[in-house]
């Protein structure tokens, strides 16, 4: 057996866990890997150098401080994976003996559980199963490859087989042996055998909600939304067709121009940049809820921010770890991860009749004095004709309606005073440029006033029946404060393009951004195939991957149980367990269940029993015409009818045969030993 | 302690299954199985990957977990299966000299199921050496046997093991046949041999050597086809060989107690070490020992013979 074939085998199986781990990998590492594999390989075949036992340690050395100089951490999961990766390479280097390609492909094993925790797409899931097959098999050509215990040699034949301890091997392996086809066959085989096994520990095995300990997941880069909105920031996300989350609503739908997502709340302003705000003393003002409440669930994709999207107004923190802050906006303590689910109940339209605090008024209402010097000249002008400050809000609104503003996703750039730029020189701008302005004139007029990101609209899905919230549809509005209103939300790009509010983002961006996404709406099919494909993941996401404690409780009680727990949850498992056992131990066992003799078998088998009986035992090695003899021998007595017995049985048996009459004839042989009668000698 | 806790196991484990005999089919109640270290080692990894699940509440990871849980369970079954069922036929052992190796020769059979692959058989403190059995077919494993002192070698117990497939699981069993290696005393000694005619008054004739007559004996492995006798066979007699040789010319004895000068065992020494080279002389030899008398003649049976009376002498 060629012991090139099993390292190649350990080999491939580390590599598999690599490929599963590269896009998180400093591209120099899996080049040193492929580097290792490629040495160790030629090394193989042809018996080159290998590194002794001190370099190896001076490589790894040295490896894992290019680790520590890019991740500055030896902790975390990215870090943690190069460090798998190169140690895995390094070992790789000196497999000779049967465990060290054990432990290589325990890497490779391991490298899969990594690739899990980063990512649990449904389209890698069948990648990650492949890895286990090959796992699998690599294990299946390991194992067969050197039989003998850990530590021994195997003798060759060319060795003197007269030695102590030794002896040779004479067999030529089974017709084929125990190859390739068969290790994958054969891993292949025992894992779907698994597969239900691990479907019912997937239902039932029972989840224990909250986590022991947290890997950190330093160095990994945040998508969506920051916590920070200068000109420009929010246009750089338009042309990201990644998903931002799923909302599915039970019950009717928002219309469209309510379908306002919210997300941080910016309160800072320094005349060019929008920023959250560190401290949050305030309280949260009580809400009167207007309207109608919109029940939903939100299925947030990872962003690595803290942010929980909600659809303008929630009613409150579906999660203990989650804030709902002073300006309602849900915020995790922990960035998200990890794909997340979360129930929500929402009012578009909400009024509050509280006093704004002195402290809250004195930041929404505060600008940079030194900044923006005719934009605050013209807010105060615009205040003065106003009577309220609801009518100096449309006021603005009209002044943005009728000045000469357009609507670019591409604006041109803002200095420093980037409020005054705005309005007066270049009067084309994004959401942001809209907002920012709005919301500095309002405060320049002593009006309290907030940027608001989030998102805006969402495509409808009409497979999942849900709404599908991208990167694209990132939004920035404002929300003034008015006497007997509170919050009050305003949408200054509304008036410049009303269309966004209508159509979403997709008609107003420029050809080059959207080119694929265009190329898609214009096809109907490719189209629904998408939604398609986008709902299976979204069902994937949700039943799936965020499968709980909860779901399982909720089958329990699908099943029956009253008031189900851990208790019914582990009978059924157990039970289930067992009843898995049982198959496969008649599974696997049921191929060497020798066959049941046949009749004519069985009935000579009576025969030798029963002259066994009298004293005579027939010899393995006796057939029946040498057994009839050694009964004519020993027990002259019965010779003649023993003899009759026999000759018929061998004519049965190896007689030229008589289709017709064959089973009669077995049958009357049988009758003839029955009746047989013997006394013992 | 360990190799105490060890013989008592080997007791009870052949109290518990009690003496076999051959041909023996390796059935349930017999074969045992544990984890090997690397499916120790694979058990500790799922639990490490399903604490990561649970924690993580990561469920791809899980079902991975699960997958490969179920996947151990089944190579368990699949590792059982490899022995059970296989059939020992056959045990034979070729004798051997003291201080040197004897053979001892299995025959397997396969009488149902798939091949099984890396059966592997191994004497106690001996590396074991492995088969692969063919579907429906017979295979062969040759094990050596350290023969350390002459007489009859019990071989107490035979141990045959398969870790195939994946490695994960070590099935075993032991297999308590009455199982005999023949020890023949070291050929040792630097006395010279005994010259031609002996005690018994044979002389020794001057007539050449090896072209007497001496008759025709069936056809023993190991014969020369040169000596075969081609004419009877073709007239449908039984293979037979011609024997020539020098009956009665050149005929030694060899006797025990004419070794006087020399302690018993080494006296049994140099009687081997006189037969084994006038057996390879090609000399007709006889052999006399205490109350036991082995007439001359030669060939493999004869030395056999003689060999074997050295070999149980003064211990039966």
């Amino acid at each position: 057996m060629n012991p090139t074939r099993s390292i190649a085998w350990a080999a491939g199986a580390f590599a598999g866990g690599v490929l599963l781990n590269i896009d998180r990998l400093p591209a120099w590492v899996p080049v040193a890997t492929l580097l290792f594999i490629i040495w160790r390989l030629v090394a193989a075949v042809r018996a080159t150098w290998l590194p002794n036992t001190a370099l190896r340690s001076l490589v790894a050395l040295v490896l894992v401080g290019g680790v520590v100089m890019r991740f500055h951490t030896l902790n975390g999961l990215s870090a943690g994976t190069a460090l798998l990766v190169l140690m895995g390479s390094i070992k790789l280097l000196e497999t000779r003996a049967q465990r060290d390609q054990f432990i290589v492909v325990a890497a490779g094993l391991f490298l899969l559980l990594a690739a899990c925790l980063d990512r649990q797409n449904l389209l890698r899931t069948p990648l990650y199963l492949l890895q286990a097959w090959v796992c699998c098999s690599a294990l299946a050509v390991v194992s067969y490859a050197a039989p003998m215990a850990p530590g021994t040699v195997a003798r060759t034949s060319s060795q003197d087989p007269r030695t102590p301890g030794g002896g040779r091997t004479r067999h030529a392996e089974v017709a084929g042996g125990f190859g390739d086809r068969a290790a994958v066959l054969l891993a292949g085989r025992s894992l779907l055998y698994a597969l239900p096994l691990a479907t019912l520990l997937f239902v039932f095995f029972p989840r224990i909600p909250g986590a022991f300990w947290a890997i950190p997941r330093t160095g990994e880069a945040t998508t969506g939304l920051s916590d920070t909105m200068s000109p420009g920031s929010i246009t750089r996300l338009t042309s990201s067709y990644e998903v931002a989350f799923r909302a599915k609503f039970t019950g009717p739908l928002p219309p469209p121009q309510e379908r306002y997502w919210r997300g941080p709340v910016l309160h800072d302003f320094d005349g060019y940049t929008w920023r959250r705000s560190p401290n949050s003393y305030y309280r949260q003002q009580p809400l009167e809820y207007l309207g109608r409440p919109y029940r939903y669930r939100i299925s947030l994709e990872p962003s690595s921010q803290r942010w929980w999207f909600s659809l303008d107004t929630a009613t409150g923190s579906p999660d203990s770890k989650v804030y709902f802050t002073y300006d309602y906006q849900l915020m995790s303590a922990e960035p998200v991860t990890e794909a997340t689910s979360y129930d929500l109940v929402s009012y578009t339209s909400t009024r509050s009749n509280v006093e704004l605090s002195r402290l809250a008024r004195r930041q929404d209402t505060a600008v940079p004095e030194d900044r923006n010097p005719r934009s605050r000249e013209l807010a105060l002008k615009l205040r003065a004709r106003a009577t309220s400050d609801a009518a100096y809000v449309d006021a603005v609104m009209n002044y943005l309606r009728t000045g000469g503003f357009t609507y670019s996703v591409t604006p041109p750039a803002l200095g420093t005073d980037s409020v005054d730029d705005f309005l007066f020189d270049t009067r084309v701008g994004f959401c942001g440029h809209y907002a920012s302005a709005f919301v500095s004139l309002m405060r320049a007029a002593d009006v309290p006033a907030r940027v608001v990101t989030g998102y805006l609209g969402g495509e409808w899905n009409p497979v999942g029946q849900y709404f599908i919230v991208r990167q694209s549809d990132a939004h920035s509005w404002a929300e003034v404060w008015l006497q007997g209103r509170g919050w009050t939300r305003v949408d200054p790009t509304g008036v410049v393009a009303p269309e966004r509010l209508r159509r979403g983002i997709l008609d107003l961006l420029p050809d080059a951004v959207s080119a694929p996404a265009r190329f898609v709406w214009s096809s109907p099919w490719l189209m629904s195939l998408l939604q398609r494909w986008d709902a299976l993941n979204a069902w994937w996401n949700d039943r799936v991957v965020r499968f709980n404690y909860d779901d399982q409780l909720r089958i329990l009680q699908r099943l029956g149980f009253d008031s189900p727990g851990a208790r019914q949850l582990a009978w059924i498992f157990a039970a289930g367990l067992v009843g898995w056992m049982l198959w496969i131990a008649w599974r696997v066992g049921r191929t060497v269940r020798l066959q049941r003799p046949d009749r004519l078998a069985r009935a000579y088998d009576r025969l030798c029993r029963k002259l066994a009986r009298a004293g005579v035992i027939r010899q393995p090695h006796q057939g029946p015409l040498a057994y009839a003899d050694e009964v004519a021998r020993n027990r002259p007595d019965l010779a003649s009818a023993v003899r009759t017995l026999i000759m018929n049985y061998s004519r049965l048996r190896y007689g030229p045969p008589a289709p017709d009459s064959h089973a009669r004839q077995v049958s009357r042989f049988a009758r003839d030993v029955a009746r047989l009668k013997l006394e013992p000698s | 302690m360990n190799a105490w806790l060890r013989g008592r196991m080997a007791r009870w484990i052949r109290q518990r299954q009690g003496p076999d005999a051959l041909p023996l089919t390796l059935e349930r109640r017999r074969l045992y199985i544990l984890p090997t270290r690397a499916g120790v080692g694979f058990g500790l990894l799922l639990l490490l990957m399903l604490v990561a699940g649970l924690n993580y509440a990561n469920s791809v990871a899980l079902f991975l977990t699960f997958l490969l849980m179920g996947f151990g369970l089944v190579v368990m079954h699949q590792c059982h299966r490899n022995l059970l069922g296989a059939r020992l036929l056959a045990a034979s052992t070729q004798p051997a000299f003291a201080r040197g190796v004897g053979l001892l020769d299995l025959t397997f059979d396969n009488p149902a199921g798939p091949a099984r692959y890396r059966v592997l058989a191994s004497l106690p403190d001996a590396a074991p050496m492995s088969a692969d059995l063919p579907p429906q077919g017979r295979e062969q494993i040759e094990l050596t046997v350290d023969a350390p002192r002459r007489g009859r070698m019990r071989i107490d117990r035979l141990k045959l093991v398969t870790r195939h497939p994946f490695g994960l699981f070590r099935t075993w069993t032991w297999v308590h046949a009455p199982l005999e290696l023949l020890v023949y005393p070291r050929p040792h000694g630097s006395l010279p041999m005994p010259g031609f005619g002996g005690t018994d008054g044979v002389r020794a004739t001057s007539s050449p050597g090896w072209d007497e007559w001496l008759g025709l004996r069936p056809f023993r492995h190991g014969d020369s086809p040169r000596q075969v006798d081609w004419k009877a066979y073709a007239r449908e007699a039984p293979l037979l060989v011609k024997e020539y040789g020098a009956a009665g010319s050149e005929m030694r004895w060899f006797d025990y107690d004419a070794l006087g000068a020399l302690s018993a065992e080494a006296r049994l020494e140099q009687l081997a070490r006189w037969v084994v080279d006038a057996e390879a002389a090609g000399e007709l030899y006889g052999l006399t020992l205490p109350g036991q008398r082995i007439d001359p003649s030669r060939g493999a049976e004869h030395c056999h013979r003689c060999l074997g009376a050295l070999a149980v002498f003064g211990l039966e």
